[in-house]
């Protein structure tokens, strides 16, 4: 019996002493790392961790000893896909698992990001925004995005120049990263294309969260000739830096989505931000001179 | 919106002995979804009439007989029920010994006249091994296989090399060497005839009473001329010190010392590389079966590894007819009543003070013939506004001290449309041609046909002439 007794409190003692050991661990974990630094190894600061998101996809192939290196690059240089990352088992690497989950957070960081007041300024744009309260409600009501709040509307009747051959509208929508990566090059290429037509545009507008329709609701209130909608398109894990370009003629209320033409794809690795420009000015001259936009109008 | 249109596309190939003739449908289609800018490619290449093989009519051995070619183009445009103002484009290509005859310039040219709007004059031995590579499919092969593969186009009058490195034409030879170099009377089986190049290697060997001998002697004196033939060849596919003979029949050689992992051959003579050998020796009546057997017999054949090529006597042709065209991006600025334009040689710029030059390297192209050379824009690291802003001005700025009309600027990046419409900005609605998508060198020479009918891009072909020495952009 006290056999048995004393080997039952030898248990005890053990798991007491096992359970002391892990506090102590938890409670000195900087001096403990520390201590180990001073033995010569390394502190791993997160400023240390490479930025998964930052490495090049497409010239990052995982494959070990490929048989030929050269046109897999080939092969991965001519599409965005993720192919050539290898695996571990039926599974993929945690590289490879840890890279689309950031790519995945950077696409959803582009949605939630926000557009000020300041971003206007620096364009010399004339800052709106749709009546909603937030992210949250822009979302999830959609219909708000689409027109203007009271306030806005009173600040473009006293600022914005009325009925002018072509309004120009940036929006945020879906993403606020498309407009941060494009618009410093689109921009000038663009109105630098306008003006070599000797095209005539208002007063610039830019739009907190903003839907495509928010251009009809503008155009009600400025009518002019041609109004486009340069939006941020809803990121994908491929590039949350896209941007498309909507433009329709004759904007008001009630415009239906047939009368859109539309540029999308303007990115780093779609139709780069400069040539874009120059594209949608030659693009507006067309509209405005065949008087007729979407699927009216025939190129 | 049309989202696609067919080029027919004219392929014509005066050879040493035979003239061929090719009709072929390039349809051009948009590749990018309907939201976005449109990118056009040639999407499918049907061929649509090939004429026979007829051999190329010479008035005597120095001069083609221009009426008679003339002749037989229209015989054969006739034959394919299409006529000459129905071509789009293509290209007229005078090959091998031909190209040397004293009247082939000035008819290729009028040839080209006269067989459609846009028809490429091609001459000269450079673009022949390219043409021929691409016809045979060696240039996809390299590409597809991302290897080194070799096109040897073995003719009447010429062997023509070119080695292609994943697609990119790396270089290319041409050597006098040929199955109509002797030719054979057809009933008695004698030679009756030797070209100047199998003359100088009899007379070396020494075989020169060749047309002396009996029949039976004679064919080994020509089997000795030949290996001979097929050994210059080799030293030069192997990149190996030439000896005198060799260096006697190469015609040019700018090869690059590399081995090929494949060889593709090509042209009328291959057909017998391929084959089984054949009983009569002579059926043709000159010693392409032969010179076959001699390449059969050469070390290239057994070191390389030997792919099957798409066309053996009609490479050429076929690459006349159906590689010689590409197509512009689609976002650019041309004034229309520019186009089309021909034989515009491209300009790289001279790096002065860090900045681009044209205007110096612009005098070597100007004179008395040349009114119109276009500006080569070398790839930029940097494509935001202000980058592609300051090249545009340094464009601009050059621009009209450059005696071309139009002004014509080529480049590869996707940026036509904005330095166009810079200059514009700069300069007003001067005659300009400015078009991206073109990869192209100094040295090179480029035809821009007129604009599609419902995009902006345009038909471009770049007859690419200097390898290795040439700058590229």
């Amino acid at each position: 019996m006290s056999n048995m007794e004393d080997s039952i409190k030898t248990i005890v003692e053990q798991v007491l002493k096992e359970i002391a050991v892990t506090e102590v661990v938890k409670t000195s974990t900087g001096e403990a790392v520390k201590d180990i630094s001073a033995k010569g190894l390394t502190v791993i600061d997160s400023a240390d961790v490479i930025d998964l998101s930052t490495i090049d996809l497409q010239t990052q192939l995982l494959v070990p000893n490929p048989k030929n290196k050269d046109l897999y690059m080939d092969m991965k240089k001519s599409t965005a896909a993720r192919i050539g990352v290898w695996r571990a088992g039926p599974r993929p690497l945690t590289e490879t698992l840890l890279r689309f989950r950031a790519d995945h957070a950077v696409a959803q960081d582009s949605v939630m990001g926000e557009i000020s007041e300041e971003d206007a300024a620096k364009y010399k744009m004339v800052y709106v925004k749709s009546p909603c309260r937030d992210k949250d409600e822009y979302l999830t009501r959609p219909e708000l995005g689409r027109v203007l709040d009271e306030e806005s509307l009173k600040k473009i009747e006293k600022e914005c120049e009325k009925k002018p051959q072509v309004q120009i509208v940036v929006a945020d929508g879906l993403s606020s990263k498309a407009m941060e990566a494009n618009l410093p090059d689109l921009y000038p290429a663009m109105l630098q294309g306008l003006q070599s037509m000797g095209i005539k545009i208002g007063t610039p507008i830019m739009a907190k969260y903003a839907r495509v329709g928010l251009m009809d609701s503008i155009g009600e209130a400025i009518k002019p000739d041609v109004c486009i909608n340069l939006i941020g398109e809803r990121p994908g894990l491929g590039t949350a830096e896209s941007m498309s370009a909507y433009i329709v003629y004759n904007p008001r209320a009630g415009v239906i989505e047939s009368e859109r033409t539309v540029i999308s794809n303007i990115h780093k690795g779609g139709t780069p931000a400069v040539e874009a420009g120059a594209a949608i000015a030659t693009l507006i001259k067309k509209i405005l001179d065949a008087k007729a936009s979407g699927v009216n109008l025939k190129i | 919106m049309s989202k696609e249109s067919i080029l027919t596309s004219v392929g014509i190939d005066i050879g040493t002995t035979t003239t061929k003739l090719v009709i072929s449908y390039l349809t051009l289609s948009n590749v990018m979804p309907g939201s976005r800018i449109p990118r056009i490619e040639i999407s499918n290449k049907s061929l649509f009439y090939a004429s026979d093989v007829r051999f190329t009519p010479f008035i005597d051995r120095e001069t083609i007989d221009e009426v008679a070619v003339r002749k037989m183009i229209s015989e054969e445009y006739e034959k394919a029920g299409i006529s000459p103002e129905k071509i789009d484009t293509g290209a007229i290509i005078i090959t091998g010994e031909s190209a040397k005859k004293e009247n082939a310039e000035k008819l290729v040219h009028a040839l080209a006249e006269f067989s459609g709007d846009f028809v490429v004059a091609t001459a000269g031995p450079e673009l022949e091994s390219i043409i021929a590579g691409k016809g045979s499919g060696a240039e996809e092969i390299s590409r597809k296989e991302r290897c080194i593969c070799a096109n040897v186009d073995i003719g009447g009058g010429t062997t023509n090399i070119a080695y292609y490195d994943n697609g990119v034409c790396i270089g290319n030879a041409c050597l006098e060497v040929g199955g109509r170099l002797i030719e054979i009377d057809l009933l008695s089986h004698k030679a009756k005839y030797l070209a100047k190049a199998s003359r100088m290697i009899s007379e070396i060997l020494p075989c020169s009473m060749i047309l002396s001998f009996s029949p039976e002697a004679q064919k080994q004196g020509i089997e000795k001329i030949l290996a001979q033939m097929v050994k210059s060849v080799d030293e030069v596919l192997f990149s190996e010190s030439p000896s005198d003979i060799t260096r006697a029949l190469t015609v040019n050689n700018d090869l690059p010392k590399v081995l090929p992992q494949k060889i593709v051959f090509s042209g009328g003579v291959s057909k017998y590389i391929y084959q089984k050998s054949i009983n009569d020796w002579w059926i043709h009546g000159d010693v392409g079966p032969l010179l076959a057997e001699a390449y059969k017999n050469g070390r290239a054949y057994h070191t390389f590894e030997v792919a099957p090529g798409a066309e053996t006597i009609h490479a050429t042709v076929m690459g006349a007819g159906i590689h010689t065209v590409n197509v512009s991006g689609s976002t650019v600025t041309v004034k229309k009543d520019c186009l089309p334009i021909r034989n515009i040689p491209v300009v790289i710029p001279e790096i002065k003070n860090g900045h681009y030059d044209w205007i110096d390297p612009s005098k070597r192209f100007l004179d008395s013939l040349h009114n119109c050379v276009a500006l080569g824009i070398p790839v930029q690291d940097k494509l935001d506004f202000q980058s592609v802003d300051e090249l545009t001005e340094m464009i601009a700025r050059q621009l009209p001290q450059i005696p071309s009309s139009p002004k014509v600027v080529v480049m590869e990046q996707d940026v036509a449309k904005v330095i166009g419409q810079g200059i514009r900005k700069r300069l007003g609605d001067i005659d300009l041609v400015c078009i991206d998508g073109i990869r192209a060198f100094s040295g090179d020479y480029i035809d821009i046909g007129k604009a599609l009918s419902y995009a902006e891009a345009l038909p471009v072909v770049v007859k690419t002439l200097i390898f290795n020495g040439g700058a590229s952009f």
